[in-house]
């Protein structure tokens, strides 16, 4: 990487530190908040969520250097989540009582 | 012998040996936060008032008043990210005063997060907190122990490329920013799981 490339990646670095900043910041307002939905911790842990998420999107695509990361690595984690997934997933069946008939 | 493709890129994946290594390890390491969150949601959705109320009652005051600590140790891990990707950076413009500095500051964050770290256990122990407090306090202590044991080793491997891993640079330029790359990726992961941790352990409650 030439020294041009490297000022840019420098001051996209300085813009995710502010936006990460900004994102912090937002998950403890909207904690202090009172969504207007049925449950209201819910809308909450939805938000905060949400926002973490983004934030973690940040950084890995920017501080990780995902967003020019060889193919490889993309697959590697595709299947890392999804089997994320599968284990975020399980406690919710049990909580719907979709595997009651087990 | 030496180990091959430790500069040099694989024709077969596009990179070299270590940087394919560390993200088969991170991988594994999302697994095994993955599972403690599933345990998270599961004892959540579980039980009819989160968190618990235990033997002293509800964990609810002091988490409110954890909060500002636990925001500052976010602000701090961020901007420890930010010093680390900036260390990488002053190795490939050949800057080692600067890379010194970077790692340097990277190394303090990390101490300062440990410190406040420190202080919050205590308070809560203190008040009688304690892991068989209920489940939330189980929660609480495993996910953030275990990240906190993931900060000190980032220190340990950190520590020593700011001490004597350093000498590589004057024979082996490429190999100590690769080294350096390594070390930076699984320093933002420990930010990220961080970043999750955040808000369903303090906030979202």
């Amino acid at each position: 990487m030439s020294v041009k490339d490297m000022t840019h990646h420098i001051a996209n670095y300085r813009k995710i530190f502010v936006f990460l900043l900004i994102g912090t910041a937002l998950t403890v307002a909207a904690s202090y908040m009172e969504f207007n939905v049925q449950n209201s911790i819910a809308g909450a842990v939805f938000v905060g969520l949400t926002i973490a998420a983004i934030k973690g999107y940040l950084v890995a695509a920017n501080f990780m250097h995902l967003n020019s990361e060889k193919k490889i690595i993309h697959w590697i984690l595709l299947l890392t989540v999804f089997f994320l997934s599968l284990l975020l997933f399980i406690p919710l069946l049990w909580d719907l009582n979709l595997m009651s008939h087990y | 012998m030496e180990i091959p493709y430790n500069v040099q890129v694989r024709e077969d994946t596009g990179l070299y040996n270590s940087k394919l290594g560390i993200w088969l390890f991170l991988a594994s390491e999302v697994m095994l936060f993955g599972g403690l969150f599933s345990a998270y949601i599961l004892l959540r959705t579980g039980a009819p008032v989160w968190p618990p109320i235990g033997e002293h009652g509800s964990i609810m005051h002091i988490l409110k008043e954890t909060i500002p600590h636990a925001t500052f140790n976010t602000v701090v891990l961020i901007a420890s990210s930010v010093t680390m990707v900036m260390a990488w950076v002053s190795l490939k413009m050949k800057d080692l005063r600067k890379f010194r500095i970077y790692l340097g500051t990277t190394l303090l964050c990390a101490l300062v997060f440990l410190i406040v770290k420190y202080f919050e256990y205590s308070h809560k122990i203190h008040e009688g907190f304690v892991p068989s407090h209920d489940t939330y306090m189980a929660l609480y202590f495993t996910l953030t122990g275990l990240h906190g044991l993931h900060i000190i080793g980032g220190m340990i491997v950190l520590g020593y490329f700011f001490g004597p891993g350093i000498k590589m640079w004057d024979n082996e330029p490429e190999r100590f920013t690769n080294r350096i790359e390594i070390v930076g990726l699984y320093w933002h992961f420990v930010d990220l799981v961080w970043i999750f941790l955040f808000p369903i352990l303090y906030l979202l409650n």
